[in-house]
């Protein structure tokens, strides 16, 4: 008897076709950020399971379990070289929920599954916060959900009706996700524990310039960040240098930044000339503290100071994306150079070779005005055969010869490094910065996209009239590379593009693209960067701000419950039995004929009312009729017809409207 | 009937085992979120917070519009199993799912009802071991539902005033008296199968005669059955509670069940003289549940 009971505790089938989709959506997050083998083998326990449950096989040993676990430990141990941080975690939590999948079997499980999944959910968003793996996330979400359903229907439904559920619940659900999401207090609980950097060299910048550093990133799509003009004041493409680090100490073609800028000092900043331009930028994650800002930043956003050579420096990692307004200026001029600080800016290392040092020094000879020195070297790089290239082959960090006399090919940061080295031979202060340069512009968000693959280095000269000045020699060299962006001058290199550029070509992919981008940028902006500050800044501006924690937590709870009340008297209402109704209608119609003069009896029947009604309110004798019948033809049916009774309530609002 | 007058009173809503696995992963969760500053995550703790909130009106109305009736319970030996057929409407204009039906007074009972639409019934049998003897009181019939998500159950209690039967366990090694008992008042033999008076009807046996057959029965649609009739006869079979050896109630009166019942499968009428009732011999299936019953009910 007891053992039959059990039988029926099993997991239907159905329930657990929507449990293995949700866990398949949970996948896509953890390629390419653990090691491939742990999805492979939560796939593996997957397909696994589905041979083994028509069987009736499962993982019922509990020394098969114990070895399992020992496994997975010590694989993690292998590949991670310890089991503490992020990755080493989200991959035990994956490895052990495959066990649990292979062990699976009573309904109990199947929910333990369930609340795995949201785990699952949860160590996803640890790994990506992208939109395309929200999306993904999200479609979990809702076959979690399902399969929850569709356990409590049992075998009674086919595919649709539980999605159809899970929609209705998440649609009523969105306005409290949006209230939670605006109001729950986002409290900073001191309860940070310590995850591992997570990437050791993400795709992105580098606080060292060296040959093949830039052009490494120039096949990467990814976005580096996004950017909103409110003003409305865009500066044309080719003077877009997004500012990124400067780079002071230069050993011939490697130059490197300081690993920790102090705030620059106030003083030495001169008054901003020119129109300043609002910009709006939102940074992805990264892991370092590099921010950008168009050529020149003058304010620093929260959170971020303006180093020596004015480029933006975060206070803390950039873990997530992030959001902030700055101000750039075109120029700033500070022609305030102190002997002690333009001393660092000559050196040059003892390496560099006698070749280069002289044909520095001729330019130097012939002419004291540094701007005509600058104008000399843009010559040398204009007419001595350089070119342009993104893969110009190998070149190490004292090959300055090797580039400036032999081969003379070279990607932005050899332009730019071995400029900076010649002016600093040619005994003017210079220095290297590196950033991004130019940006496509996105005609449905309006904004413009940084991708990795803009970046660029260029150089900063000093003049004693003028300060700092911009010196791009890229732009001798190609100068399509700067008007028109990378991309396009790749493109006319080269007619072979990735797929998705082939695509963009056509219209309507070239529009879906752009729609993406936009909605990536939206989800970047409105949801992932809203955090404690934003939410302070957003209880500001709504002008409830000031209050505590405990306020908003009350306050929404409050709120959550007066909500659901509300829904729930509504669905109260509306699921009321029918026969109530009929009861309920017929009431009121007696209520409105005792007001009339002719009150019901208790005793009396509907029948012999309506006849002694109809004696007292000749008037209404036909409706009276009427009303009777149908009340006594709904009240006797086994279910009362819905139209009838909306029929029913209709004549018996009009009677007293009537009289 | 007290405890389920208790129970109404109760809030219809509890929060089952698996609630207290939503509570830890909302939890874990928040934790996560608020130490990682995580918004996507934060996205996903409101997600599942609003999403069970907004399930709850679902599961409190889950049972709303509901009726249970059960129909008539056929009586069953003790030892055996009773089987409660109920019939679930929805009066109301939602259609229901998930349903489990028990019956909290009579150990753990349960079933389950899948899907009723609006204004449709749904039958069940609820089945559970019929253990002493007696007549019983079903007590009060309970529907739960956890549906959609199953992290509360809404609770509704039907006292149902239906009440079963359960004859005594048929067992006992005395042999059935093979002497019949003269009746004092007759010195007629009551003849079985030919005769005048209408003693039942049993399952027909081809090769019989046709003359017999229960007709009417045939036309409603049931089975080819035989319309016994008794003659007087001499020989009258009295089952005596006084003839059952055993000291003990209750073995005697397993003994007369076995009794009654090996009498009717050798078609031998038969009568039951207990302290306080007597049955006049008899034959059929009425005549026996008649029996039964009287030994059911024994005080």
């Amino acid at each position: 008897m007891k053992t039959l009971r059990k039988q029926d505790t099993r997991i239907p089938r159905r329930p657990l076709l929507w449990l293995a989709a949700a866990l398949l959506f949970t996948l896509p997050p953890m390629f390419g950020t653990l090691p491939s083998w742990v999805p492979l083998l939560f796939l593996i326990a997957l397909a696994a399971k589905f041979w083994m449950e028509p069987k009736g096989y499962r993982l019922r040993s509990l020394i098969w379990k114990l070895v399992l676990v020992a496994l997975i430990l010590s694989l993690l141990f292998f590949s991670y070289g310890s089991v503490r941080g992020m990755e080493p975690g989200v991959s035990l939590i994956v490895l052990l929920t495959s066990v649990k999948i292979l062990e699976a079997h009573t309904a109990r499980e199947f929910h333990i599954m369930i609340m795995v999944a949201w785990i699952l959910c949860l160590c996803g968003f640890f790994l990506s916060q992208n939109l395309a793996i929200a999306l993904c996330l999200l479609i979990a979400f809702t076959l979690l959900l399902a399969a929850l359903i569709q356990f409590h229907r049992g075998l009674s439904s086919a595919f649709w009706p539980p999605v159809r559920t899970v929609g209705k619940l998440l649609a009523q659900a969105a306005p409290l996700i949006i209230l939670l999401f605006l109001f729950f207090p986002r409290v900073n609980t001191g309860l940070r524990f310590q995850i591992a950097p997570q990437r050791g060299a993400s795709a992105g910048f580098s606080d060292r310039l060296s040959p093949g550093s830039v052009s490494f990133l120039a096949n990467s799509s990814e976005a580096a960040f996004r950017v909103e003009f409110p003003d409305g004041k865009i500066p044309p493409l080719s003077a877009m240098y997004w500012r990124g680090v400067v780079m002071w100490h230069g050993e011939g073609l490697e130059w490197e930044a300081p690993a920790g800028p102090a705030a620059l000092p106030l003083t030495s900043q001169g008054p901003p000339r020119g129109e300043a331009i609002r910009q709006w930028i939102t940074i992805e994650p990264h892991d370092a503290r590099w921010m950008f800002a168009l050529d020149w930043p003058v304010n620093s956003p929260s959170g971020a100071t303006l180093a020596p050579g004015n480029y933006l420096w975060s206070n803390q990692p950039i873990r997530k994306p992030r959001r902030y307004e700055v101000i750039s200026y075109p120029e700033t001029p500070n022609n305030r150079l102190h002997s002690r600080e333009r001393e660092p800016l000559l050196q040059v290392p003892a390496s560099i070779s006698p070749r280069a040092r002289a044909l520095a020094q001729s330019w130097k000879g012939e002419t004291a005005e540094p701007r005509e020195v600058v104008k000399k070297a843009l010559e040398f790089f204009h007419t001595q055969g350089f070119q342009y290239s993104f893969s110009p082959g190998e070149y190490g960090k004292n090959d300055l010869d090797e580039f400036l006399f032999h081969r003379r090919l070279g990607f932005c940061e050899h332009y730019a490094a071995s400029f900076a080295t010649l002016m600093r031979l040619a005994g003017i202060p210079a220095r290297v910065v590196t950033g991004y340069l130019g940006g496509e512009y996105n005609e449905i968000g309006h904004f413009f996209l940084v991708r990795q693959a803009d970046a660029h280095a260029w150089c900063e000269v000093w003049f004693p009239d003028s300060g700092w000045e911009r010196v791009d020699p890229t732009a001798v060299v190609a100068p399509d590379r700067v008007n028109l962006g990378l991309n396009f001058f790749l493109e006319r290199r080269a007619a072979t593009g990735q797929l998705d550029k082939q695509l963009a070509r056509w219209p309507i992919f070239g529009r879906a693209r752009l729609g993406w981008q936009t909605l990536s940028y939206a989800w970047d902006t409105r949801v992932l960067s809203f955090d404690g500050d934003e939410q302070a800044s957003f209880f500001a501006s709504v002008g409830i701000a000031g209050h505590g924690p405990i306020f908003f937590i009350v306050g929404s709870l409050a709120f959550a419950t007066a909500l659901l009340a509300l829904y729930a008297g509504w669905t109260h209402l509306r699921t009321r039995p029918c026969g109530n109704r009929v009861k309920i209608v017929y009431e009121t119609f007696c209520r409105k004929a005792a007001r009339l003069g002719a009150p019901r009896n208790p005793s009396e029947g509907p029948l012999d009312f309506s006849l002694r009604a109809t004696r007292l309110l000749p008037n209404e004798s036909e409706r009276i009729r009427r009303i009777a019948n149908t009340y006594i033809a709904l009240r006797y049916a086994p279910a009362p017809d819905p139209i009838m009774l909306e029929q029913f309530a209709k004549e018996v609002n009009a009677f007293v409207r009537a009289s | 009937m007290r405890q389920a007058a208790s129970s109404k009173n109760r809030f219809p809503l509890s929060p089952t085992t698996s609630f207290a696995g939503l509570l830890f992963v909302l939890v874990a969760i928040w934790y996560a979120a608020s130490s990682q500053n995580n918004a996507a995550s934060y996205l996903l703790l409101f997600a599942l917070a609003s999403v069970f909130l907004v399930s709850i009106p679902w599961t409190f109305s889950n049972l709303g519009g509901l009726q249970a009736t059960v129909e008539s319970v056929k009586p069953a030996f003790a030892g055996q199993e009773i089987s409660l057929p109920v019939e679930v409407t929805n009066g109301s204009r939602a259609t229901r799912y998930g349903i489990a039906l028990a019956l909290p007074d009579l150990g753990d009972a349960h079933e389950r009802i899948d899907e009723i639409p609006a204004g449709k019934a749904a039958r069940t049998v609820l089945r559970f071991p019929a253990a002493i003897r007696g007549e019983h009181e079903i007590g009060s019939l309970q529907l739960t539902s956890a549906y959609p998500l199953g992290f509360l159950r809404v609770l509704k209690q039907l006292p149902s005033p239906q009440r079963y039967v359960v004859y005594p366990k048929p067992a006992g090694e005395q042999r059935l008296p093979a002497e019949t008992a003269r009746s004092g008042q007759s010195s007629s033999r009551r003849e079985f199968g030919e005769g005048d008076d209408f003693a039942g009807v049993r399952a027909y046996v081809r090769g019989e005669s046709q003359r017999h057959i229960d007709w009417k029965a045939v036309a409603r649609g049931q089975a080819l059955m035989t319309k016994q009739f008794t003659a007087e006869s001499d020989g009258l079979l009295y089952l005596d509670f006084a003839a059952v050896r055993p000291d003990d109630l209750e073995a005697r009166l397993s003994q007369l069940a076995l009794w009654v019942i090996e009498a009717e499968r050798a078609r031998r009428p038969y009568g039951l003289r207990l302290p306080v009732v007597e049955i006049p011999p008899s034959l059929g299936e009425p005549h026996l549940h008649r029996c039964l019953r009287a030994l059911a009910l024994f005080k």
